[in-house]
């Protein structure tokens, strides 16, 4: 291969990266100046322009307005969006499904392709197949989520609410509690509703098993002294299990609420803090890591659902014994 | 608890649309989403498989017949030899016949030949048996005119026979 001899950096003439260079170097120091940093080092030095006015994260989502006497937040106007989103753009791909897809579709496929490739891998042909569309739209809501509140505007897009005060009309969902907490249910009644429709009633038996602890006692009744008092000992012992087993589960819907409400909140509050102390700029890396959180959250919530999912069909109930 | 939560944001009704925002996205995508795509999934590994499955038949159609060509070509060059070696056969045969035709042919001639030949010769002999017996005759009568004697006489008849003797024989 003999490509011919590049002149200049990155795909640039010299001169045209040294201005770039310039320029570039130029925002930060004024950013810095001009930013909260430097207005504390410096003193005012008439860049109030840039001054950005300090975040007050507020953890409750705003009421924007309400539908009969249903109150409506920001958060909800944030997922509607994300809903829209999604909706239409599905919409618009599988309208004309091509067996020789074009770009898009390619594109729609490919995202779809792999969390289905993703479902099957962990949890089998047939399974696989029962939880992709839970999982993917876990995964796409989310993401998605995640991704559309990045976008420059969204987050300070405002509006007068019925009270006359300024509301931010959109707010990532992901940064409500209630979003993460409505997901975390739905996981956890999906993994139950799958638990019971694969094994039946038996699947009950993994939280509560009084089998061994009955046999136990008609052992002790019948007099066998021995068997029946190591019996009754395991069946207590399966019970502790299973109410421990039950917590886990319990506990699970906590995890899982928290870390994705913590993770994205936190990164709301880093992007609005970095902007604070230095505009512009700054915040560049950090909207990076941004997108890779969201998409890092998402794959966790979905992908732990899907295992709790293939944990509760995959019958460990006989494994135990 | 409750104050916590509530501090973090938990709200009830916010909880229940959030939840309802969720199960209308699910809805929403299961129909404009995950059934097409499953549905063109579906369809195009059913096409790949069919299409392989069609290239697999074509290509044990395609061996059938290179094998049919083979076993046919064989063949032909089997009756080939065949045909080859019934003609060398059937050339030696005629060779042989007419060998066998050209020797009795031979033969039947030499011996007509011969047989003319023997023919000729008692032909030739009785002529000259004739003659003979003409030539004995005159000689007699010349003998008969010169008057000899009785024991000449003998003689001479004697030997004209013991000659002619000879001369039958020979």
């Amino acid at each position: 291969m003999s490509e011919p001899k590049k002149k200049g950096c990155l795909g640039c003439s010299f001169p045209l990266v040294i201005i770039i260079g310039i320029v570039f170097l130029g925002l930060v120091v004024l950013a810095v100046v001009g930013g909260a940093i430097g207005r504390e080092l410096f003193g005012d030095l008439g860049l109030s322009f840039l001054e950005i006015d300090k975040p007050h994260p507020e953890l409750p989502p705003e009421v924007v307005f309400q539908i009969f006497g249903f109150p409506i937040t920001n958060s909800i106007v944030g997922a509607w969006f994300t809903i829209v989103f999604l909706v239409v753009f599905s919409w618009a791909v599988s309208r004309r499904l091509k067996l020789i897809p074009g770009r898009l579709q390619s594109a729609f496929e490919y995202i779809l392709g792999s969390l289905y490739d993703f479902c099957q891998s962990v949890a089998g042909e047939v399974n696989g197949r029962r939880f992709f569309p839970l999982v993917a739209t876990i995964f796409l809501f989310v993401a998605f989520n995640a991704w559309l509140s990045l976008i420059p505007g969204f987050g300070s897009y405002e509006v007068l609410n019925p009270e006359g005060h300024h509301m931010h009309l959109f707010r990532g969902a992901n940064t409500d509690f209630n979003l993460p907490l409505a997901l975390a249910f739905v996981s956890f009644f999906m993994v139950l509703f799958f638990g019971l429709k694969t094994m039946g009633f038996r699947y009950l038996e993994l939280y509560v098993n009084f089998r061994q602890f009955v046999k136990g006692l008609g052992q002790l009744v019948r007099g066998k002294l021995k068997a029946g008092l190591s019996g009754v000992f395991l069946g207590v012992i399966d019970l502790v299990v299973g109410g421990l087993e039950f917590l886990s589960h319990l506990i699970r819907i906590v995890s899982l609420t928290l870390r994705l409400f913590g993770n994205m909140t936190a990164g709301e509050i880093l992007l609005l803090v970095t902007a604070f102390l230095i505009p512009w700029l700054f915040a560049l890396p950090f909207y990076g890591l941004e997108l890779l959180v969201g998409f890092l959250q998402a794959l966790i919530f979905a992908g732990l659902t899907l295992v709790f999912l293939t944990m509760a069909t995959a019958g460990h109930g006989e494994e135990a014994h | 608890m409750w104050a916590a939560l509530e501090a973090l944001g938990f709200n009830t009704p916010v909880f229940l649309a959030q939840l309802i925002n969720f199960i209308i996205l699910f809805g929403l995508l299961y129909l404009v989403a995950y059934k097409p795509i499953m549905r063109i999934l579906d369809g195009r590994s059913q096409k790949v498989r069919e299409s392989m499955e069609q290239t697999e038949h074509i290509k044990q159609q395609a061996e059938r017949a290179e094998a049919e060509v083979a076993r046919q070509i064989e063949a032909a060059g089997k009756e080939g030899q065949e045909l080859v070696a019934r003609a060398a056969r059937t050339g030696e045969e005629i060779k042989k016949q007419a060998q066998q035709e050209a020797r009795q042919e031979g033969e039947a001639l030499i011996a007509r030949a011969r047989a003319e030949i023997q023919h000729e010769r008692d032909e030739a002999i009785g002529e000259l048996r004739e003659e003979f017996a003409g030539l004995t005759i005159m000689a007699a009568e010349k003998v008969v005119e010169r008057s000899l004697d009785k024991k000449a006489h003998r003689e001479l008849i004697d030997r004209v026979l013991e000659e002619s003797d000879v001369l039958k024989r020979g």
